[in-house]
């Protein structure tokens, strides 16, 4: 009786209550009738309709209460053929319909503007989040938004705003769950391979150099050198790093980074290590394709420093944060090789030589900002000798290729998001993953949607997760806090819970103000629960729980997003192979078509 | 700081005339720890070594050497060395204030506790300078002999209701050279950056150091033949 009452309550404004006069002698009270309005969408008539209630006023009081109806009859309106003005005024002033309206208009508009005959981009860059699952981007937008105020979810990153969409499934050859090197090979090149090799395809064995010879891919990057095209690498990780190694080398094994790290029958049978590679690519190029002459990578900008250096404390760079910086046991000092070829280049490796680029004048860059990986974006204060951050130097690097009037082939890649998420750390994966966002918005507004095309993606995922029932706005680093309360949730233990966390790794840490991910390798793996009630799990230094303890967070397999946006963007879309992206690439800048004909000259 | 608490040191109404002319900055010193808990009859020892040059110091064990480099901008860099698969874990530098005190690595105890603890006496010159130490806090008494002009301990004791752990310096040497080798022993074992552990699944080495984790990073940094801290005190909840 009482869910009666209230639903008479609810229904309140409704309508025509009509008295029916009784006088029967018997009873001194009357019969009534109320008529209410049912709205469309109501429990009782999914497309509206009428209620009438009968019953008798028992207590006299004028009104028909709900412990008076005798007799309720329900009548439902017929399915509408058409929306009736009333019903389209309530849809056209509720904010999420006149948003998506406002968005299927510039969606159109925005796919109608996309080239879609092949040749057409004369430049292409293809942005790569290492490690940046669908969830890291979700968080990261999230986070985003509510650092500039708002509650988050409805913010955009910039490359959520293409007009092209897809997903990569990102697995190798070989292996379920992928890695960088498998994964970046498929989209340089067009040609999923195992993991752990650069470069080549899956006839290879990795660790075995002999097997290199004839495996050999062409990448999009070797393929735009050969067409007269500027080209660039830039890498917050180290350059011989096998994201950005896949563009430029050949390797039976994505470590072999400089010649200290080889085996010496690798080294005996001829397999050069990758960053001499980099250093040689010209040369390596010209010796490949009988004929080509080409100009060598244009932009090159990332860490790793100590693959080029000779193991010689002499050699150390103002940077150095070793006793002895340089690695490499052959004695070569790359970075002098390097200018020697590129007498017109410059060599920098710090933020002031960076800021003193003279992007219109300078022929060639070469940028090794860090002994091993750069800084995290959180972390970039505390570098010795100060580094730039990843949209500077995409910045830079475009200021620099756009020289070129045939157009340029960038790759630029974050790469710490991966190493952050190893660690465990949500705060630096979603402040890297929003610096990439920077990064790829500075490309977009350097370059035009007429002759330029755009793709971010990433090779594979992580073991992230966005999990419990979080209020809208809830901090996404925060814990659980659910909807309606203003107290965290507490889970079946008693203890609360954060919203984002890891099924496997180092577990839980908490470093207050460390803004350097990899200070939790310190510590053994923490796995399982602990009472977070009095920590700020919003802070740098936080590591979330984990599940299954590893000594480093793992990859995980499910496919990544692509988003895209320029001439042949409307070919991301459903689901691919990631090897599918190289394809798009070559479409969109005729790229094998352009070098076939050159090579055929 | 570190340089005045060590100066209020060397003024100590103990201080020594005698000048000791030793160059203390290259040492290899061989350590015993014993330990032993009230229920366990038997004490368990084990050695390590002391290994230091003016920037880095390492503590040996059996299987395991742990290493720090005080790098320009003093932070602290660890290394890992794995002797028996001749491999090393670089780590990166840690910004975190007192997590790692060079001092508690360069001479087993930190220059913030020494300087806590109550000076009792000193014996000997030069060289020889024993200062002892004592600190009593809680249910734990520390002693410590300190050989100042050496920067070594030469034992520290502590001493608790159930358990008591002792670091007694066995010998000595301050052999500049055989120093200065062993370091460049270690620096050319195959070193994996940090960061790169979980990218390398299928390396059979860093494979062991994902699925078992690493050990342990203990408050003392000694450890037993298997890698494990001899005792950890750490709790998380």
């Amino acid at each position: 009786m009482a869910a009666n009452m209230k639903k008479l309550n609810l229904l309140s404004l409704a309508v025509v209550v009509a008295l029916t006069g009784c006088s029967d002698d018997d009873k001194d009270y009357k019969s009534l009738i109320v008529n209410n309005t049912l709205p469309v969408g109501s429990e009782q008539c999914v497309n509206g309709g009428t209620e009438k209630l009968e019953g008798e006023d028992t207590n006299r009081n004028g009104e028909l209460d709900a412990d008076e109806v005798l007799t309720t009859t329900v009548t439902c309106n017929d399915p509408a053929s058409s929306l009736t003005p009333q019903q389209l005024v309530n849809l056209s002033t509720n904010q999420w319909f006149k948003d998506a309206k406002v968005k299927m208009a510039t969606s159109q508009d925005n796919i109608e503007k996309i080239v879609k005959e092949s040749g057409k981009a004369k430049n292409i860059i293809l942005f790569v989040g290492d490690g940046m699952g669908v969830s890291t981007v979700t968080a990261a937008r999230i986070l985003a938004g509510q650092l500039e105020g708002k509650m988050g979810e409805e913010h955009l990153l910039s490359f959520d705003t293409m007009p092209f969409s897809g997903f990569s499934k990102t697995y190798n050859v070989d292996a379920q769950t992928p890695d960088s090197a498998g994964t970046m090979t498929a989209m340089a090149s067009g040609v999923k391979t195992d993991v752990g090799v650069i470069g080549v395809d899956e006839d290879i064995e990795r660790g075995d150099c002999s097997t290199v010879a004839g495996n050999e891919l062409v990448t999009a990057t070797e393929l735009a050198e050969i067409n007269g095209l500027a080209t660039g690498i830039v890498s917050t990780a180290r350059i011989t790093h096998a994201t950005p190694a896949a563009t430029y080398a050949k390797s039976a094994d994505r470590n072999w980074e400089d010649v200290s790290d080889m085996p010496e029958d690798a080294v005996t049978g001829g397999c050069e290590d990758i960053a001499s590679q980099l250093v040689n690519f010209e040369a390596n190029l010209e010796a490949r394709f009988a004929g080509v002459d080409v100009d060598g990578l244009e932009v090159v900008m990332g860490g790793g420093r100590r693959h080029f250096l000779p193991k010689d404390a002499a050699f150390n760079s103002s940077d150095a944060m070793s006793a002895v910086e340089g690695d490499r046991t052959d004695e070569r000092d790359l970075t002098a090789e390097w200018q020697a070829k590129y007498p017109e280049g410059q060599y920098v490796m710090d933020q002031a030589g960076f800021n003193n680029l003279d992007t219109e004048s300078v022929s060639q860059v070469f940028g090794l900002f860090n002994e091993s990986h750069m800084q995290y974006e959180a972390d970039r204060a505390n570098d010795i000798a100060g580094e730039p951050s990843l949209s500077e130097m995409t910045s830079k690097a475009i200021d620099v290729l756009d020289n070129n009037d045939k157009g340029f082939f960038l790759t630029v890649e974050s790469g710490r998001i991966d190493h952050a998420h190893h660690a465990g750390n949500a705060y630096n994966a979603l402040n890297d993953t929003i610096e990439l966002s920077k990064a790829v918005q500075v490309a977009m507004d350097k370059t035009s949607i007429e002759d330029t095309l755009i793709i971010v993606t990433a090779d594979h995922s992580h073991v992230f997760t966005i999990a419990g029932y979080p209020k809208r706005g809830n901090p996404i680093l925060g814990k659980v806090v659910a909807v309606g309360k203003t107290e965290p949730s507490m889970a079946a233990d008693g203890m609360p819970y954060t919203t984002v966390g890891y099924t496997n790794g180092l577990g839980y840490r908490d470093l207050g103000d460390e803004t350097n991910a990899d200070a939790s390798y310190l510590e053994g793996p923490a796995v399982g629960r602990f009472d977070l009630t009095s920590v700020d799990t919003m802070s740098p230094g936080f590591h979330q729980e984990a599940t299954v303890p590893l000594g480093s967070e793992t990859h995980a397999g499910e496919d990544v997003g692509v988003y895209a946006i320029g001439p042949g963007a409307h070919l991301v879309t459903g689901t691919n192979e990631q090897s599918f992206l190289f394809h798009v690439m070559d479409y969109a800048g005729d790229l094998v078509k352009n070098a076939d004909a050159k090579l055929a000259k | 700081m570190k340089l005045l608490i060590l100066s209020m040191l060397l003024l100590s109404p103990f201080a020594s005339a005698v000048e000791c002319k030793t160059d203390n900055q290259y040492v290899q010193a061989n350590y015993k720890v014993s330990e032993q808990t009230s229920h366990k009859l038997s004490a368990k020892e084990q050695l390590f070594t002391l290994w230091r040059t003016p920037r880095q110091v390492a503590q040996q064990s059996e299987q395991l050497v742990e290493l720090w480099q005080q790098l320009r901008n003093q932070q602290i860099r660890p290394i890992r060395y794995f002797t028996q698969a001749k491999r090393g874990i670089e780590y990166h530098p840690s910004e975190v204030k007192g997590q790692l005190d060079f001092s508690s690595k360069y001479q087993l105890i930190s220059d913030q506790l020494l300087a806590k603890m109550q000076l009792q006496s000193e014996q000997g010159d030069g060289c020889d300078t024993k200062q002892y130490y004592r600190l009593k806090k809680a249910d734990t008494v520390i002693e410590v002999v300190w050989l100042s002009n050496q920067q070594l301990v030469e034992s520290m004791q502590i001493q608790k209701a159930n358990y008591s752990r002792k670091i007694s310096l066995q010998s000595v040497s301050f052999n500049k050279q055989k120093v200065l080798e062993q370091f460049a022993r270690w620096d050319k074992y195959q070193t994996t950056d940090y960061a790169d552990i979980g990218d390398n699944e299928s390396d059979p080495f860093l494979a062991k150091m994902i699925n078992l984790g690493f050990v342990e990073h203990g408050a003392t940094g000694f450890y037993d033949t298997n890698g494990k801290t001899l005792k950890s005190n750490h709790h998380h909840h």
